[in-house]
């Protein structure tokens, strides 16, 4: 077995102690509670528009999504387009 | 060219040296024949107006039975209902849906509506307020900051404050409670028993859910019309390979990248916020009032117009923020709700999309005031103010319940610890 597998493994330990520690203390504490408003409110949208152009390829990565996906996380705030009027 | 050391004065109508006119004046007379018509009719059109909700036949204070007159009223449990406790009458109270046709309309809002009992909150506007009791003539004083109805002290005369007063205290509208303390307390006591065992031991021994009381909250209803646009990148995998032998293999992705725009265009309606500036601060590390965000929706729509004997022995909240101090989380939940909608367009991109940009334009918004019913528990652990709260419409729970530390740490490294003698034991039999 490599060096790198043999740390991995001895890290399930920690790791499992830090994750029961976390998961007990929000099933307790529910701190990542929080009104869903994205699918709770009653939202009437006309279909989404918009376009789509190849600019580029990412090839040879090691990484299985894009970096900094963020299509769930929807109350992540980007930068703002300033033209808005909000 | 006018002389830089004599500048002109300012004469016309529009210098700011000028008092401003009084409202409603324009300085041209529209009866004056020499006005040309399209002038004229857009001089006496009609001021735009807030939606006026004051309950009118109430601003005395006095909410009397239609049948008696009696003046005390309560809600009957669990029912949208008043009932006079003299005679026993029942009777409805109007929906705000239909009475202020708030439940229509929302393609078409444009500017921001705010309803009477949404305006601003004069600063000067005292928490205390002194009604004189249309029975006796008493003087009776109110602290609106947690209270909506008194008994006069002398005649036992019930009044509540029902007039639209400028300190925030009166909402639009109210949705009565319509869970029974008997089952808020049931919830609570099973919500608490499914999270024992690591519960801090005070807490466990101080327990009594029977403590628990029924309070209005302050909050917005929002209705609005926006646009939204999104943009950013989105990759499709192309290619998926491995190289190297045994452990030591490695997985590659070859993918496109694309440049992606969205755009949205949508209404919500009856979005609510929080009103109170102390229940809108969600900050987990240093309040639980996020149990309480939890607890939502409500089911607004059977909201029915002001009355303040629907608050007979419960208590409130005064509402502290103006629809200004708002508008920024208005408009930080409406982008987050069409982040929400876009993603099912962006379903071809196997490997995601990483949005850079966003931006939203909000054509128009609806605000109406409304108190909103909430069982509330709370315990204070010495450190932060625990809350376990129950919907007082649909029965949603949610709870925040004090942890005793050291137990829940002991056991975790208890855990831990067995997992790694699990592993070291398979590293040495494998060996």
């Amino acid at each position: 077995m490599s060096d790198d597998g043999s740390l991995a493994l001895l890290l399930v330990g920690p790791a499992g102690g830090i994750g029961l520690y976390w998961a007990l203390y929000r099933y307790y504490r529910n701190t990542d509670k929080s009104h869903a408003f994205e699918r709770e409110s009653k939202v009437d949208a006309k279909p989404v528009t918009g376009t789509d152009i190849k600019v580029g390829t990412n090839n040879g990565t090691r990484e299985s999504s894009i970096k900094g996906n963020n299509v769930s996380d929807y109350r992540e705030r980007v930068e703002r387009i300033r033209s808005d009027s909000s | 060219m006018s002389d830089a050391n004599n500048p002109p004065k300012f004469t016309g109508p529009g210098s700011p040296r000028d008092v401003p006119p009084q409202p409603g004046d324009h300085g041209i007379d529209p009866y004056n024949s020499a006005v040309p018509a399209p002038i004229r009719e857009e001089l006496l059109k009609p001021d735009p107006v807030a939606l006026e909700t004051s309950a009118k036949e109430l601003k005395d204070g006095t909410n009397q039975c239609p049948q008696c007159g009696a003046t005390d009223i309560r809600q009957k449990p669990g029912t949208d209902l008043l009932i006079c406790a003299f005679c026993r009458h029942e009777w409805q109270g109007q929906r705000v849906e239909e009475e202020f046709g708030l439940g229509e309309g929302q393609d078409q809002l444009e500017g921001t509506i705010i309803a009477s009992g949404a305006r601003d909150i004069a600063a000067d506007e005292a928490v205390l307020r002194t009604f004189k009791c249309n029975c006796c003539g008493a003087e009776v004083t109110i602290n609106t900051e947690s209270e909506m109805t008194a008994r006069c002290h002398w005649c036992r005369n019930v009044f509540g404050v029902n007039q639209q007063v400028a300190n925030g205290a009166v909402p639009d509208a109210v949705l009565p409670f319509h869970i029974k303390k008997d089952d808020a307390i049931a919830r609570i006591r099973q919500f608490v028993d499914k999270r024992r065992f690591f519960a801090l031991k005070a807490f466990k021994e101080e327990f009594t859910p029977e403590n628990v009381i029924p309070v209005y909250l302050p909050y917005m209803i929002v209705d609005g019309k926006a646009s939204a646009v999104v943009a950013g990148k989105g990759e499709i995998e192309t290619r998926r390979y491995t190289r190297g032998e045994g452990n030591s293999k490695t997985t590659y992705y070859d993918a496109d990248v694309y440049q992606v725009d969205r755009q949205v265009d949508f209404t919500v309606d009856d979005l609510p916020l929080e009103s109170s500036s102390e229940r809108a601060n969600l900050n987990t590390n240093t309040n639980t009032n996020n149990i309480i965000n939890t607890i939502q929706p409500f089911d607004t729509k059977n909201a029915v117009k002001w009355n303040a004997s629907y608050l007979r022995g419960c208590s409130s909240e005064k509402r502290d923020l103006d629809v200004e101090n708002m508008k920024p989380r208005l408009v930080d939940q409406l982008l987050s709700i069409a982040r929400a909608r876009v993603e099912g367009s962006v379903n071809r991109y196997g490997r995601g999309v990483r949005w850079e940009k966003e931006g939203l334009k909000v054509h128009g918004s609806r605000w109406v005031s409304m108190f909103l019913p909430v069982w509330l528990y709370s315990y204070w652990d010495g450190n932060m103010l625990h809350y376990i709260a129950v919907n007082g419409r649909t029965g949603e729970t949610m709870g925040s319940v004090p942890i005793q530390q050291w137990k829940l740490i002991l056991v975790s490294l208890t855990a831990g610890t067995f997992l790694e003698g699990l592993v070291i034991w398979g590293m040495v039999v494998s060996s």
